[in-house]
């Protein structure tokens, strides 16, 4: 019985981990599309999982201490040139959550 | 023709109680994606690693890389001999920088005066048989110091290194603006304009660095096309740029193409929108502009970057600016704050617009120390602490930018 118990929490976490694989794996999917071509980030920044080369931003491969909360913070208020794309309603939250995810998950790769 | 009444709020201590906030900006037009720019200079031939191409020609281990256009000097690198080499001077551009291609003959380059009694365009070639001076000014970005701000603004996390001496060589704008007859009706503002943000083809409303400052600046501004001896670097705003001393890095614009006095502020994004002085979490065109300096100064040597001190004597060495005055003292402090001793300011005075370097000598022994300097230029002196705003802009108090040493 402690087995059979044992090997359900084991299957329970193995379907969640599966569960989530997949759906990191599709909101990087659609985190790339946002990045080229529904906010056109590609337009502007270097990002090498991308294949993206624009020079008008940073290389955000280069950006030190990038990560989720840093890339949604200024994607949803703007900085210089760069659009505020969530004060601005360009893009919505959802799509700022997934493209902030794809990116912090994809630079220096 | 009529009067004009525009008047400057350049009262900064009242930037607290605006409230109104601007509109958000319209998402970018088409823009063309552009190859990495190229500098006039060529490699040193050393480790170049993590530096972008190009500024591939500067001294690397002087250098923090927050990102491809955001590179920052070392605390101990910002010149032991007053002026900042080239090579250490740090980089902060809104626009890619201009490429050689896109420069062209430098000769030629042109820049354009407006709201003179007789406007005209000059080649660089005419402003060097028009005039010739050298000024010492420090070149610093509205945000050195951002990285102590607890509340983490957006940009880069500078903490000194933004911020550099340099000799300028140029003509003076007050001599321009004697060969175009002399200013024209009653404007407010000089106004400058880059023009590196027409190869990327962005809506210059958006993407223009265009600053106005006072009108009295033009005094003591001058367009320069050499640096520390050198044509201006394409990556510093060659081949001509706008240095207003005095006041922050972004007011000195680079690849300057016009220069205009005006009755209003520029309209663009970058003058309207950027660069204003706002409480967390308010933004607007009606808090202040980054424009004057404040007083201001930092230890250089020794800091948590030169390593463990000997027990001993200790030369504590710093940098001290005035902002727009000259600075008249500086007091170092080795107890945290607690109590104060005046430096000794060393090396040439190059002019209230460049910094001075001060020492002051002491013996200490083993233990650990907060060391800071407080700087006074007779008006204003360093406040201790940070005066908090949405983007971390004019940090000046001297605790932040204190240093911790190990004495064994």
């Amino acid at each position: 019985m402690k087995i059979k118990s044992f090997l359900l929490i084991i299957l329970f976490f193995a379907i969640s981990k599966i569960h989530i694989s997949f759906a990191d794996e599709a909101k990087m999917t659609k985190g790339l599309e946002i990045f080229n071509e529904t906010a056109g980030c590609a337009a502007c920044h270097v990002l090498k999982a991308a294949g993206s080369e624009g020079n008008i931003g940073p290389n955000l491969d280069t950006v030190a201490g990038l990560n989720y909360d840093s890339v949604m913070d200024i994607v949803t208020h703007g900085l210089g040139v760069m659009p505020a794309f969530g004060e601005d309603e360009i893009l919505t939250k959802e799509e700022i959550d997934i493209v902030s995810f794809y990116v912090a998950n994809s630079v220096g790769k | 023709m009529s009067k004009n009444k525009t008047k400057l709020n350049l009262n900064r201590r009242n930037f607290l109680t605006g409230t109104a906030a601007l509109a958000g900006v319209a998402a970018t037009a088409s823009v063309v994606p552009i190859s990495i720019a190229n500098a006039n200079h060529t490699p040193l031939n050393e480790n170049t690693k993590g530096l972008p191409d190009f500024i591939n020609w500067k001294d690397r281990s002087a250098l923090i890389v927050h990102s491809n256009k955001g590179i920052e000097t070392h605390r101990s690198a910002i010149g032991e001999s007053l002026i900042t080499p080239n090579r250490n001077v740090y980089i902060r551009n809104n626009m890619p920088t201009m490429t050689d291609d896109q420069i062209g003959n430098r000769k030629n380059w042109k820049v354009s005066i407006e709201g003179v009694k007789n406007p005209k365009t000059f080649t660089l070639s005419q402003l060097q048989k028009l005039g010739h001076t050298t000024m010492a000014t420090i070149l610093q970005c509205s945000g050195n110091g951002r990285g102590f701000f607890k509340h983490k603004p957006r940009g880069s996390q500078w903490k000194t290194g933004a911020a550099a001496c340099i000799f300028w060589t140029g003509v003076p704008m007050k001599t321009v603006v004697d060969a175009c007859g002399g200013i024209s009706g009653d404007s407010v503002y000089m106004t400058s304009e880059g023009v590196d943000h027409v190869p990327t083809g962005l809506d210059p409303k958006k993407a223009m660095i265009a600053r106005s400052v006072p009108k009295k600046v033009y005094k003591d501004a001058m367009l320069a096309w050499e640096m520390n001896g050198v044509p201006v670097p394409n990556a510093h705003g060659g081949p001509l740029r706008m240095i207003t001393p005095g006041y922050f890095g972004i007011n000195n614009v680079k690849h300057l193409g016009k220069v205009a006095f005006t009755s209003q502020e520029s309209s663009v994004k970058y003058m309207k929108k950027s660069y204003r002085i706002s409480p967390i979490g308010k933004k607007g065109s009606q808090y202040p502009s980054c424009w004057e300096m404040p007083v201001k100064s930092w230890i250089t040597r020794p800091t948590d970057e030169t390593g463990t001190v000997k027990a001993g004597k200790v030369q504590i060495v710093g940098v001290a600016m005035g902002g727009t005055r000259k600075v008249k003292s500086v007091k170092v402090s080795v107890d945290g704050g607690s109590s104060w001793k005046k430096a000794k300011f060393i090396g040439p005075d190059l002019g209230k617009y460049a910094w001075r370097q001060f020492v002051f000598e002491t013996t200490l022994s083993s233990g650990k120390y907060n060391i800071a300097s407080l700087a006074s230029n007779g008006k204003d002196k360093q406040p201790e602490l940070r005066m908090e705003n949405r983007r971390g802009y004019a940090h000046n108090g001297w605790k932040d930018h204190s240093v911790n040493i190990t004495v064994v």
